[in-house]
């Protein structure tokens, strides 16, 4: 329960965020008044029906956006901009197309100013590591789904950030491809293994399942205006990989899925209309 | 089996626009059989001889003097047109200045020009460069400013994120991200300048092929004119091709352009 005593890496206080909708609409209000801790080496997943704010959750801690009230910090410095250290995995890949893997993945060593040598090992060592060797020189249309995701990854993991934000980055891969690709996530972020650098996710889904079996805790978040509706701990063992089919997980999807149904079947009303 | 189907293709890549060209020296070589004066439709065989006689003796002054316009116009105007499309797209007050002008001035064809550039330039280098550089100013600047604005903003977040400064994001991600675009304008600025240069040299140089033409016009010899218009549809072509070939290099990673392997 070190975790939990130990000081948040990202805060978020009372934080709202309005949008001004497109031609001429109105003021959207996609989030009101979030408050969230999240401690540095969990893994946290936010799920909720669509049109509920994950993604602008996720580019508010990115800080692709700025709230319109309330306050992030970051290591208890309020957050000013994109930066290294808070790494994202945008749910349609966002590779360079004009960069081969080898070429994606040292992108953030190369704009930090590292040295041509260097950034080539680690991004070959990344290549590797993530299931790419092979493909280095080949540019991403000439990848598939799943292997553009890998390259994403390592792209992230390139800069060693301590925070890995990722927008339902599995979403638009096959099952099969999801399930192998959910364990090296796992595998990756040190699954089973205690280590006081572990890096924070804070992972975006619309997978129950996968948000239970990945996550120590997971958000439950309401719509129209986004807010916490729940923060579930998921008090399972690590590895996690190993509990795929275990019935201890589907209770708890079950438990959780009776938390959101109302908001999913409201979600679907609405957009029936 | 594949290797005949491999050859059949060749052949046919090379027959079919083959075929348009001979069809068209067919028709001219009737048409100077039934022409009433045939100094004015010179059959091929005179035009061909024209051609050589040329070949002998200035063409070579010709084409470089030519392609010197060529590389002064098209090289400022492509390279101003980037320029101004890049401050355009980074700055709203650039664009909001520009951008009516840029529309009065596009449609003005640079030949409406030549009385002002030869007032300005007198009759040399600077009236076919000048015309160039209008011609070729615009449809790379239009193309290059569309390219720029339509650049995923996914992925100049994604830089960010990584680490990119803004001038890194400009030189790494909006110009390859424009690259297609600025390609397209590049190869319609290169058309139109070719077409301005001749019309330039024509009446506003004393060298490069459009003033051969003018020359010719002058001893009234249709066959050197004719040997001349052939030259610079061949060179058209080969530029345009030299282009294509560069395009297809530097956009090798582009699913449209350089295809996969």
């Amino acid at each position: 329960m070190d975790a939990a005593m130990s000081k948040p890496i990202i805060r978020l206080d009372a934080v709202s965020k309005t949008f001004q909708a497109p031609r001429g609409g109105g003021m959207v209000e996609a989030l009101r008044e979030i408050s969230l801790d999240v401690r540095p080496g969990e893994f946290l997943s936010i799920i909720g029906p669509s049109g509920c704010g994950k993604s602008t959750l996720l580019s508010l801690v990115a800080g692709f956006l700025s709230p319109s009230a309330g306050e992030i910090l970051f290591e208890g410095k309020p957050i000013t901009g994109p930066a290294p250290e808070r790494g994202v995995m945008f749910q349609d890949y966002a590779l360079f197309p004009w960069r081969t893997v080898i070429g994606n993945i040292e992108f953030g060593p190369f704009a930090r100013g590292v040295g041509r040598r260097a950034r080539r090992d680690k991004a070959g060592e990344l290549a590797e590591l993530v299931g790419l060797k092979g493909f280095e020189d080949r540019y991403p249309h000439e990848l598939s789904g799943g292997m553009r995701q890998r390259c994403a990854l390592a792209r992230l993991l390139a800069n060693e950030p301590k925070v890995w934000l990722m927008d339902e980055p599995l979403a638009a891969v096959d099952l099969q491809t999801r399930i192998i690709l959910q364990d090296e996530l796992l595998r990756l972020w040190g699954d089973g293994v205690e280590s006081a650098d572990r890096p924070t996710v804070v992972f975006v889904t619309h997978g129950i399942d996968e948000a239970v079996l990945l996550a120590d805790r997971v958000v439950v978040l309401a719509r129209r205006p986004g807010r916490i509706k729940a923060v579930i701990d998921i008090d399972l063992p690590r590895p996690r990989a190993p509990l795929r089919s275990v019935p201890e997980v589907a209770r708890i999807v079950d438990q959780l899925w009776s938390v959101i149904r109302d908001e999913a079947a409201m979600a679907i009303a609405e957009e029936g209309n | 089996m594949r290797r005949s189907a491999g050859l059949r293709h060749f052949l046919l890549s090379w027959l079919e626009p083959l075929s348009g060209v001979v069809a068209l020296a067919v028709g001219w070589q009737i048409a100077s059989m039934v022409a009433a004066n045939p100094t004015l439709v010179p059959p091929l065989q005179t035009i061909w001889g024209a051609l050589v006689d040329l070949a002998h003796g200035d063409l070579v002054n010709d084409i470089v003097a030519s392609l010197f316009h060529l590389a002064g116009g098209f090289g400022t105007g492509a390279i101003l047109g980037l320029l101004l499309a890049l401050l355009c797209a980074r700055f709203e007050l650039v664009a909001a200045v520009i951008d009516p002008i840029a529309e009065f001035l596009r449609p003005i064809s640079a030949i409406a020009w030549i009385p002002i550039a030869i007032l300005l330039f007198g009759v040399g280098q600077g009236v076919p460069m000048f015309l160039i550089f209008y011609a070729s100013l615009f449809p790379i600047f239009v193309n290059a400013l569309d390219g720029i604005r339509r650049v995923d903003p996914t992925l100049v977040r994604a830089a960010e994120m990584l680490g990119a400064s803004r001038r890194l994001v400009v030189t790494h991600i909006v110009l390859p991200a424009a690259l297609p675009a600025v390609f397209a304008g590049a190869r319609l600025s290169l058309g139109v300048g070719w077409v301005a240069m001749v019309a330039g040299e024509l009446v506003g140089a004393d060298t490069g092929l459009g003033y051969r033409i003018e020359y010719f016009q002058e001893f009234f010899s249709m066959e050197g004119v004719m040997a001349t218009i052939v030259v610079i549809g061949i060179i058209g072509y080969l530029l345009d091709a030299l282009l294509r070939l560069l395009q297809s290099s530097l956009l090798r990673w582009s699913p449209a352009h350089g295809g996969s392997r």
